[in-house]
């Protein structure tokens, strides 16, 4: 009984001990166990009796690539070993295994000694074929069985195995040195899978080499060489060719950043609007007209329709006749280019936010007027002026029903209505508050009323002032005749009567509260009266008045005198009797005059819809123009407390302003408009006529044309 | 029993539930039966827990409602307590519908129950909105349970009488059954609470800007006026014989007495000037006159002491404000309040005459009110706005809520003398509004009667509104502070 050498044997399951798995028959092992087999075959050779192996487990077929690679490099043991470990990782599954030993991948040697040589899938033992034969048997076997020659051993069963005629055949083309699978040409004309040509995409990952960008030491020499003939003159660059052709460069001058540069002024064409839904040979119904639709697209104007054409449908494109309009447009487009205007508009960028003014938001500005509070209802006619008392709860006005009235602020009651018998011109309440006295211009003649309203102490003691009069000795010429009034007119306020002779137009009482200044129209002839109630003594300052005086007023600190005529205001000296300043306006025709309680500035409201403010220390222009209202200003007037000033204006609104002076010489006064108030119903084209505000709160009080007087608080 | 009307439209809520808001609108329209709920199938039929299978089917909710809160009810008042378990109520409730259910659970609970409207806070604030929508506006978050405390509706006040005068009401104040106002024709009169005129108490020579009642004894009662021609005048009403007999003539102000006040023990009182003059006064009459300081004017005083009662002078001048006192009152016995067209509400002591600390607005005050309930000041000022002030609060921000919604001046605010939480307030615009502070974005009710402006209101112990205005006339509401109180 001959074995397999037990040298050779071992070796064989030692090199393939990774790859030879128990009853591995295909797939991984195949490459192995050809080599096997192939190797035994040539045991085999030698020792021929054999038993006939149960058939050969192996399609050898199916595993002609596997074997012909393993062929390939059979020769060196080192590289079948290789190419063992290479072939097992690549085409191993396991699935395919034909498992009949379980024992895995271990030396098979270990189970020389026992009678079974692995174990079964159900974990029965796999016997050794029995082998009981000896040398003798052995060799009659190799001489009487003609397959002994061709029987080899299975070293996972250890079963004999016959080879069949395939494997046989394979046996001897390899032996041969050909290839194992007989339909492989060796020789058939090869595709060069790689191109001689430099790509751009390697196809290879091999890294460049050193010398690949190392400058290579013999070009360098050969280039220095080069440049040192050229230096030395050995080597004559070479001559430039005759008879080249030069051109004008036309544009060579030309500065390309220039505004006229070359293509700067490039407008492109515009572009010819998309086709949309209407324009396709099968638009969706929405874009179908109705019949009516049709009719009305007929019958409108070509150049008002909103489509030039009528959205129609087809079965197929191939039904769509030619378009009819098609050169007509073509030409249209044509003339829309060639006649486009290529020229670009040069235009200053500037934002429209960046001229505005920057000033403080009327939010942060607050307190101020802005919302009407009460309407002090009573008067049947315009009402053309109001006077509020020094403490701030008595509010008088004037009106053209002939009546002085007096009102609670608080509530808005009339408390008293003093009937005067004519159109009042102007009322003014002394602003003295120890003193309760009331001018009032009615037509002739200036009446100072005595309220009687507020502190009992304060009327009597009013009264006594003017009753402290005594006649002077000797009787001055006076432009004006003082009379205490009678009995009757004494029971309702009345006290004195100051007649001018003229139409009074306005009167304003000094600060102090004795001296009061009255305008009478009298043109060219002395038009401003000063008077001083507590004497009954009235003079005229000015022999002749430059135009027509429109209103005076007394400076609130300095011994100034404000008069303001049409389109000036003087500003005079009372102690020196001189012009101080003249201040132009530049109004048409100024209405009203107000001094700020610090003195150094003026407002002018004016007919032609203008409020100038003059700083007197800045110049005798107006130092802001300000032009809010949209018809003439009737009225304006400072706060005593608040840096608000307003103007009233026949349009019907009051528009107040935030005035802030600055003790700062240097900083100039900061007017912003906060507010418009409205709510007088603009009356025989007369609107506000007049504002006051109030003397404590931010609270103003406008006269209207309608007869009302409102406060906004 | 059904907890909430069936709505007609199913209205989507955003926010109103994850992922039920449009599966209630589906169910809705197709008219399915049982909108599918997220959560909560069992809170939203009722009363979660061992009762719940009782009134499952007794206050389920339409099977059209859409999307469901979960709310949880809760009361002060124990008559009308509910079961403190969460509920889950249509998204688009209305204040009437929450109220049917309550009602209806009240009824299950008790076989006695009467109808009661109910009103509901969530917060602290009064619902007036759809519940959704007011808890969109709120913030509230809806997928939690939200707390809705419920309260009795309070009745709209009920028009009682219209008492016409010869002028404008200046001020009016009102016991349980008298009512005494001042007039702008120089005159004080007194009415009793049907309207019927008693007496008319004439003397002051100017305008009567306010009055008070001193004390009510069986026969005879004390009472004040102050009047624009700078004096107080301290009157005995003999009832029997309805004669008035004027008894001191409270001279030392040198401008018009806006305001009077008098103190809690009856024997002082208040007044404050238009010449920022704050003077205390005492109440009690005596045979005695004060002596004048002023000399020069003794003449013409004298002459009108023997026509208007002996002379007093004033117990002590608090000066403080820089412009006229509009209204003034005691907080308690020792503590004088004053507002000022100077944009201030000063506190004073009243025993040493200093001042105790000043709220400083931005606008003029015309009328201040307190409330020893909740002890907060109410005051009522040219900028439209009726303010809350905790007069004890020294710093932080002073001025606990703004109650806006008048478009004039407020002339006068009073708080409720029963209620914690009400006050109403006249104002320019003439109209008078009731105010729960609870609900500070709109008033409870707005009474719109009088015609021209409103000058005052008062608010009487025993519920009755009046206001007096520039149209001459006096409206009484009889206002029952809850439906419950009336049966009482």
């Amino acid at each position: 009984m001959e074995q397999p050498s037990p040298s050779g044997g071992s070796e064989e399951l030692s090199e393939s001990e990774e790859s030879v798995y128990s009853g591995l028959e295909d797939s991984g092992s195949d490459s192995e166990s050809s080599g096997n087999e192939e190797e035994q075959e040539e045991e085999e050779e030698e020792e021929e009796d054999e038993e006939e192996a149960p058939g050969s487990p192996s399609t050898l077929q199916t595993q002609a690539q596997g074997k012909r690679k393993a062929l390939e490099d059979d020769s060196p043991l080192e590289g079948k070993q290789d190419l063992v470990v290479h072939d097992e990782y690549k085409e191993d599954s396991s699935d395919e295994e034909d498992i009949r030993n379980t024992v895995g991948n271990i030396p098979m040697e270990w189970y020389q000694d026992f009678p079974h040589i692995g174990y079964d899938l159900d974990g029965k033992k796999i016997y050794k074929p029995l082998r009981s034969k000896d040398e003798l048997d052995l060799f009659l076997e190799k001489m009487e069985n003609p397959e002994y020659w061709r029987t080899v051993q299975d070293p996972q069963t250890g079963a004999d195995v016959r080879l069949s005629e395939e494997q046989l055949a394979l046996v001897q083309r390899l032996q041969r040195g050909h290839f194992g699978d007989v339909a492989f040409d060796p020789y058939e004309p090869s595709v060069d899978f790689f191109t001689h040509e430099v790509r751009i995409h390697p196809v290879t990952n091999r890294p460049a080499d050193k010398r690949s960008f190392i400058p290579s030491l013999v070009e360098k020499e050969k280039v220095s060489k080069l440049v040192h003939a050229i230096k030395m003159g050995w080597i004559q660059p070479r001559k430039p060719r005759e008879g080249a052709p030069t051109f004008y460069d036309l544009w060579a001058h030309e500065d390309p950043n220039a505004v006229l540069g070359r293509h700067r002024m490039h407008v492109p064409a515009p572009k010819a609007p998309l086709p949309g839904h209407a324009e396709s040979y099968n638009p969706p119904p929405e874009f179908l007209l109705s019949p009516e639709e049709e009719l009305a697209w007929q019958q409108q104007d070509p150049s008002e329709r909103r489509l030039p054409f009528l959205p129609r449908r087809f079965p197929s494109l191939r039904a769509v006749p030619a378009y009819p309009r098609f050169i007509h447009e073509r030409f249209e487009r044509c003339l829309d280019l060639y006649l486009c205007p290529r020229q670009r508009k040069m235009r200053v960028n500037v934002d429209p936010e960046d001229l505005i003014p920057k000033l403080p938001r009327p939010r942060d500005l607050q307190p101020f007027p802005t919302t009407q509070a009460l309407i002090y209802r009573g008067h049947s006619s315009l009402v053309r002026t109001i006077s509020v008392s020094p403490s701030g709860q008595w509010l008088v006005s004037g009106s053209d029903d002939g009546t002085v009235r007096f009102w609670e602020v608080s509530s808005g009651r009339c408390l008293r209505t003093l009937p005067v018998g004519s159109v009042v011109k102007s009322v003014a309440w002394n602003p003295n508050p120890s003193i309760c006295l009331v001018a009032v211009a009615v037509d002739e003649q200036v009446l100072l009323v005595n309220a009687g309203l507020g502190d009992r102490l304060l009327v009597s003691g009013t009264d006594q002032l003017l009753e402290a009069w005594e006649a002077p000795q000797e009787e001055r010429p006076q432009p004006v005749r003082w009379e205490p009034a009678g009995a009757e007119e004494r029971a309702r306020g009345v006290r004195l009567r100051v007649q001018h002779g003229k139409s009074v137009m306005q009167v304003t009482w000094h600060g102090k509260g004795d001296y009061w200044a009255s305008v009478v129209r009298s043109p060219g002839g002395r038009q401003v009266l000063i008077h001083q109630s507590s004497r009954r003594w009235s003079q005229a300052p000015f022999r002749r008045s430059p135009g027509l005086v429109q209103c005076v007023r007394f400076h609130p600190l300095r011994p100034h005198f404000l008069v303001a005529s049409q389109r000036s205001v003087r500003i005079y000296n009372l102690l020196r009797q001189e012009l101080t300043k003249k201040l132009q306006s530049n109004c048409q025709w100024i209405s009203s005059m107000a001094v700020h309680p610090g003195g150094d500035n003026v407002i002018c409201g004016s007919y032609d819809s203008k409020l100038a403010w003059f700083d007197l220390d800045l110049s005798t222009r107006p130092y802001r123009l300000l032009r809010h209202h949209g018809r003439a200003v009737r009225s304006v007037a400072f706060h005593r407390r608040y840096p608000l000033f307003a103007s009233g204006s026949d349009d019907g609104s009051v528009i107040v302003c935030h005035g802030m002076v600055y003790n700062d010489l240097l900083q100039n006064a900061l007017l912003v408009p906060l507010k418009v108030l409205k709510g007088h119903a603009p009356t025989l084209d007369l609107g506000v006529l007049d504002v006051a505000f109030h003397p404590q709160q931010p609270w103003i009080f406008s006269a209207g044309a309608d007869g009302t007087v409102r406060l906004y608080t | 029993m059904r907890a909430s009307a069936p709505r007609t439209r199913a209205r989507p809520q955003p926010g109103a539930g994850r992922g039920r808001a449009g599966g209630a609108g589906k169910a809705a329209a197709r008219g399915l039966s049982g909108a599918r709920r997220a959560r909560g199938t069992r809170a939203a039929r009722g009363p979660a827990g061992g009762s719940a299978g009782a009134r499952r089917d007794t206050c389920s909710v339409p099977a059209t409602a859409m999307a469901q809160l979960t709310a949880r009810f809760r009361t002060e008042n124990r008559r009308f307590a509910v079961e403190d378990v969460p509920f889950s109520v249509p998204a688009t409730s209305e204040t009437t519908d929450l109220s049917h259910l309550i009602n209806k659970l009240l009824a299950a609970a008790h076989e006695d129950h009467k109808y009661v409207e109910f009103d509901f806070l969530i917060n602290g604030q009064f619902l007036r909105l759809p519940l959704v929508t007011h808890m969109e506006m709120e913030n509230i978050s809806t997928e939690e349970v939200v707390e809705i405390e419920y309260v009795e509706k309070y009745m709209a006040p009920q028009p009682e009488e219209c008492i016409f005068h010869d002028d404008w009401i200046s001020s009016v104040q009102a016991t349980e059954e008298w009512i005494l106002t001042g007039c702008y024709d120089q005159t004080a009169r007194i009415w009793s609470v049907e309207g019927k005129s008693i007496t008319t108490i004439a003397g002051h020579t100017e305008v009567v800007k306010d009055v008070a009642w001193v004390k009510q004894d069986s026969l005879s009662c004390l009472l004040l006026s102050a009047s624009m021609d700078q004096t107080v005048l301290l009157w005995e009403w003999n009832m029997e014989k309805n004669k008035v007999k004027a008894l001191h003539c409270c001279r030392g102000h040198a401008g018009s007495v806006e305001s009077v006040a008098v103190d809690c023990t009856r024997t002082k009182f208040c007044s404050g000037s238009w010449d920022k003059m704050l003077k205390i006064w005492s109440a009690v009459p005596t045979d005695e006159e004060d002596e004048m300081e002023e000399a020069a004017n003794r003449p013409r005083k004298k002459q009108k002491t023997e026509q208007l009662g002996l002379t007093r002078t004033p117990l002590a001048t608090l000066s403080g404000h820089t412009e006229a006192i509009s209204s003034v009152l005691w907080t308690d016995a020792e503590e004088i309040c004053s507002a000022s067209w100077d944009h201030t509400i000063k506190l004073w002591d009243a025993d040493t005459g200093d001042l105790k600390s000043t709220l400083t607005g931005n606008k003029v005050f015309n009328s201040v009110s307190y409330s020893p309930l909740c002890r907060r000041l109410a005051s009522g000022s040219t900028d439209r706005h009726i303010r809350l002030w905790d007069p004890r609060s020294k710093d932080g921000s002073l001025v606990l809520l703004s109650l806006t919604s008048h478009t004039g001046w407020v002339t006068s605010v009073k708080w409720s003398p029963t209620h914690e939480h009400q006050l109403i307030s006249g104002s320019l615009d003439n109209i008078v509004k009731l105010w729960d502070t609870r609900s500070c974005k709109a008033p409870l009710y707005d009474l719109a009667a009088h015609e021209d402006k409103v000058l005052c209101v008062d608010w009487a112990e025993a519920g009755l509104l009046l206001s007096g205005g520039a149209d001459n006339k006096l409206y009484c509401y009889r206002y029952p502070a809850t439906a419950s109180d009336v049966g009482a």
